[in-house]
């Protein structure tokens, strides 16, 4: 037995070696984790899909092509359009002529970028083979033609004077697109960035063309381990998608700097005007002053957003400015009360997004002081979109992302928009709101359809189809080294043009 | 062996056409359009309704699965709705991770159980079998989801030894094969123990400590080879299940594998990704239980595969 034990002792000091081997090797591992890197990285909750202009349609997809295209047109602060890559003029109200900038931008091959190469990527989307989702918001374009090198005329079917709102497509190289280039893996555009690889599913790289800075793109879709990597600088820069409790976290954080701006992501309520208990105004009223904005924007998203009026922001052009329904529990009871609904109970749906999720539970603890059962319905998103398409709810609450035309208006509440023809999945038909929704489309300026559209706006406070909640913020999250990155209102990644890392003592 | 190899074959083409039927139409069943996740919302009926035809989405669902079934016989998984590449390629790439972390998970797994099993088995009683156990009830007790974090959060924001997540070289993968092979090495250990237990009590390891054999010559060439056999076939159940059941490992590292791409797959309403991505799943899984068997009949010579002997005794 002594024996025994003693090659037993014995038989311990492998596996100590082994212990210490292990730490070694993680310790090496953990130095060879601390090089500095070159580049600068960017975590994104999703990869982009496609890096072809003409099929994106999901937010990652179109933040990225925006580094990696130009366009004919932009839009300033105020959502109106501005020159890109050409100014505009309009000889006639169905004719539009575009005169590229001098001198004219060279695609990252080194090609210079023609009128050619506008007219080939825009007749490329209104091919009906291509399948371009945004065909469709080009389809009032009779023709398009290049004149000469640097003009590109656009002829219509008929005035639109939103029109050049709608040239926000990257221009691709003509030739690329002759020879039946795979733009979704392999884009060349004549952006401030150039594709290198996407060497794997959640890696993309891309570099700066000014400075030939690499930039790396990387999917993290955990938000809690998207913020670790950005702590342990493994990724230098986040934006959005992040629960507020951990925004609140990283802003006592040194490692990191943590900024917010405004955005115009429209938060809402949807109701289902043809179910006999949503469908009376009276009720979605008394839900709407029921609901304390000020304290869920403070305590349930930590002050990441402001109320909301309309889908379109006080600062868009056409925006009405109007902050919504005040909260007024006591209003809220005495219209419940007025058509007999205390105790009613309601079904509202919502997906299974965490803070989404959280929102609604406090929705629901607000309506009950009114007196309102919420049956509160969590789905998987696909399901839950589902449902809300097929008109199959009584309440829900969605958002609104990248909205920049007013014609959101018409798609979202003109009575010929009911699904499965348009975005009206409430049922909300009123001859007022489509008379105001129609004048401001004939309207042959955009300041002429301010008077409208604000109308309109004012119309649907009173009618509620949507309760209006919140706008909310863009928050970005950087290393402390980081410099230069300014938030959009869209939540674009333009400044990545500026970001730099600075070294220790610079400013 | 050529029967049971051939019985084997068939029970296992059937699992797998099983299992692919049962998916095609569970997925078909789901709500959610996949052309409105392609088109965007603010697409218009027309381009739905083209683009719908244009994938065949549009034919009754038997016919999308008899087509589905004659391209799978010509070796073609078809073009997933949402990236619109070739599925093939979207799991070439994505395999290879799955693989990685699933042997790195077993290895840490065997590592971590055949100490502690013997141990425990050893020192059965004592302290020693004690803490083993405790360590193995604690390996089965806490998720995946919690431990994954856990481990990022003391090896490498408190540490700094190792990178939080992603497939960036060999360091990248420590955390998450801790991650997966803890919860495995906890079963494994129980049933190490167990058997060993077992198999010390038998009169041959008496004879041979009476033959004067040295305890780990004993417990090495005698015990363990004799109660491996039974956590083979775990181990083989086990491989197939981390192959298929990384999930949620992948999602806590960010690692670019075959779980986390059937989950958002899913959620994308992206039929042919899910049904490529759980026929890959089933294949891997009646696969790695077949070589298991017959490495049951290799390990021990009393099983004969399929032969009479093995029916009489």
């Amino acid at each position: 037995m002594v024996t025994a034990r003693g090659k037993r002792r014995g038989a311990g000091r492998p596996m100590s070696r082994m212990l210490g081997l292990l730490c070694l090797v993680a310790a090496l591992l953990g130095c060879a984790a601390d090089v500095p890197r070159e580049d600068l990285r960017f975590g994104l909750a999703a990869m982009p899909v496609t890096l072809d202009p003409r099929h994106a349609t999901d937010a990652a997809s179109a933040r990225i092509i925006r580094l990696l295209y130009q366009r004919l047109v932009e839009f300033d602060e105020h959502a109106m359009p501005v020159p890109g890559i050409a100014d505009w003029e309009t000889p006639e109200p169905t004719r539009y002529r575009f005169n590229l900038q001098s001198p004219r931008p060279r695609f990252s091959n080194g090609a210079e970028l023609a009128a050619a190469d506008v007219v080939a990527s825009y007749e490329s989307v209104l091919d009906e083979r291509t399948g371009s989702a945004h065909r469709i918001s080009l389809e009032n374009v009779a023709a398009v033609r290049a004149v000469g090198d640097d003009v590109v005329e656009f002829l219509l079917h008929r005035p639109d004077p939103l029109f050049p709102g709608r040239l926000t497509i990257g221009i691709m190289p003509r030739q690329l697109l002759q020879a039946g280039q795979q733009f979704n893996r392999s884009p060349v555009g004549s952006g401030p960035f150039e594709f290198v690889a996407w060497p794997a599913d959640g890696e993309l790289r891309l570099r700066r063309r000014a400075d030939g800075v690499d930039f790396a793109f990387l999917a993290v879709s955990d938000p809690t381990v998207r913020v670790l990597k950005v702590l342990r600088g493994e990724i230098d820069m986040i934006q959005n998608d992040l629960p507020p409790e951990l925004v609140s976290w990283l802003r006592e954080r040194e490692e990191v700097r943590v900024s917010a701006g405004s955005g115009s992501n429209f938060a809402y309520l949807g109701f289902n005007l043809r179910d006999p208990l949503t469908g009376q105004p009276e009720l979605r009223r008394a839900i709407a002053h029921a609901i304390d904005r000020e304290a869920l924007i403070r305590y349930v998203l930590g002050d990441t957003a402001r109320p909301a009026g309309g889908i379109l922001p006080p600062e868009h052009w056409a925006g009405l400015g109007d902050s919504g329904v005040p909260y007024d529990p006591d209003e809220a009871r005495r219209l419940l009360a007025s058509i007999g609904a205390q105790g009613a109970r309601i079904v509202y749906k919502t997906s299974t997004d965490p803070v989404r999720l959280r929102l609604a539970t406090a929705i629901q603890r607000q309506l009950a002081e009114i007196g309102i059962d919420v049956d509160l319905r969590s789905y998987d998103w696909g399901t839950f979109y589902g449902d809300i398409k097929a008109g199959n709810f009584q309440m829900y609450s969605l958002s609104w992302v990248g909205v920049k035309l007013p014609e959101i208006y018409r798609y979202a509440f003109h009575s010929t928009a009911l699904p499965p023809l348009g975005a009206n999945r409430g049922f909300f038909v009123d001859t007022v709101a489509d008379r105001l929704i129609e004048r401001a489309e004939a309207a042959i300026s955009t300041p002429a359809q301010i008077e409208p559209l604000h109308s309109l706006q004012r119309r649907l406070l009173e009618a509620l189809p949507y309760v209006p909640l919140w706008y909310e913020d863009h928050v970005f999250v950087a290393r402390s080294d980081i410099r230069g990155y300014q938030i959009a209102a869209d939540g674009n990644y333009d400044s990545l043009v500026m970001v730099r890392r600075v070294g220790a003592g610079d400013a | 062996m050529i029967a049971f190899l051939l019985s084997r074959l068939t029970s296992a083409l059937l699992v797998v056409f099983g299992v692919s039927v049962l998916v095609f139409l569970l997925i078909h069943a789901v709500p959610g359009d996949p052309v409105e996740v392609m088109l965007g919302e603010t697409s218009q009926p027309a381009d739905r309704e083209e683009l719908r035809r244009a994938l065949g989405l549009d034919q009754p669902l038997p016919v999308q699965m008899a087509e589905y079934y004659r391209r799978l016989l010509d070796f073609d998984l078809g073009t997933s709705l949402y990236s619109r590449r070739p599925v093939a390629e979207i799991l070439a790439e994505r395999f290879p991770a799955t693989l990685e972390l699933a042997v790195a998970g077993l290895a840490v797994a065997l590592l971590l159980a055949l100490p502690l099993g013997v141990l425990a088995a050893m020192r059965r009683g004592t302290a020693w079998d004690n803490g083993a156990m405790m360590f193995s009830m604690l390996g089965v007790s806490i998720p995946n989801f919690l431990m994954g974090p856990l481990l990022i959060l003391v090896f490498s924001l408190w540490l700094g030894w190792l990178p939080v997540s992603g497939r960036d070289g060999w360091g990248s993968l420590v955390l998450p094969a801790i991650t997966l092979g803890t919860a495995l090495a906890a079963i494994l250990s129980r049933m190490i123990r167990a058997t060993l237990l077992e198999a010390l009590g038998e009169d041959y390891i008496l004879t041979a400590r009476a033959k004067g054999l040295p305890w780990y010559r004993v417990i090495l060439r005698h015990a363990l080879r004799n109660a491996l056999l039974p956590v083979m076939t775990l181990l083989g159940l086990q491989l197939g299940a981390l192959l298929a059941g990384t999930v949620i490992t992948e999602i806590v590292f960010s690692w670019p594998g075959i779980g986390q791409l059937t989950i958002e797959s899913i959620h994308r309403r992206d039929y042919p990704v899910v049904q490529a991505c759980i026929l890959l799943i089933a294949v891997s899984y009646v696969l790695v239980n077949a070589l298991t068997d017959l490495a049951y009949g290799w390990l021990d010579p009393r099983v004969r595969l399929g032969g009479r002997e093995g029916g009489e005794r």
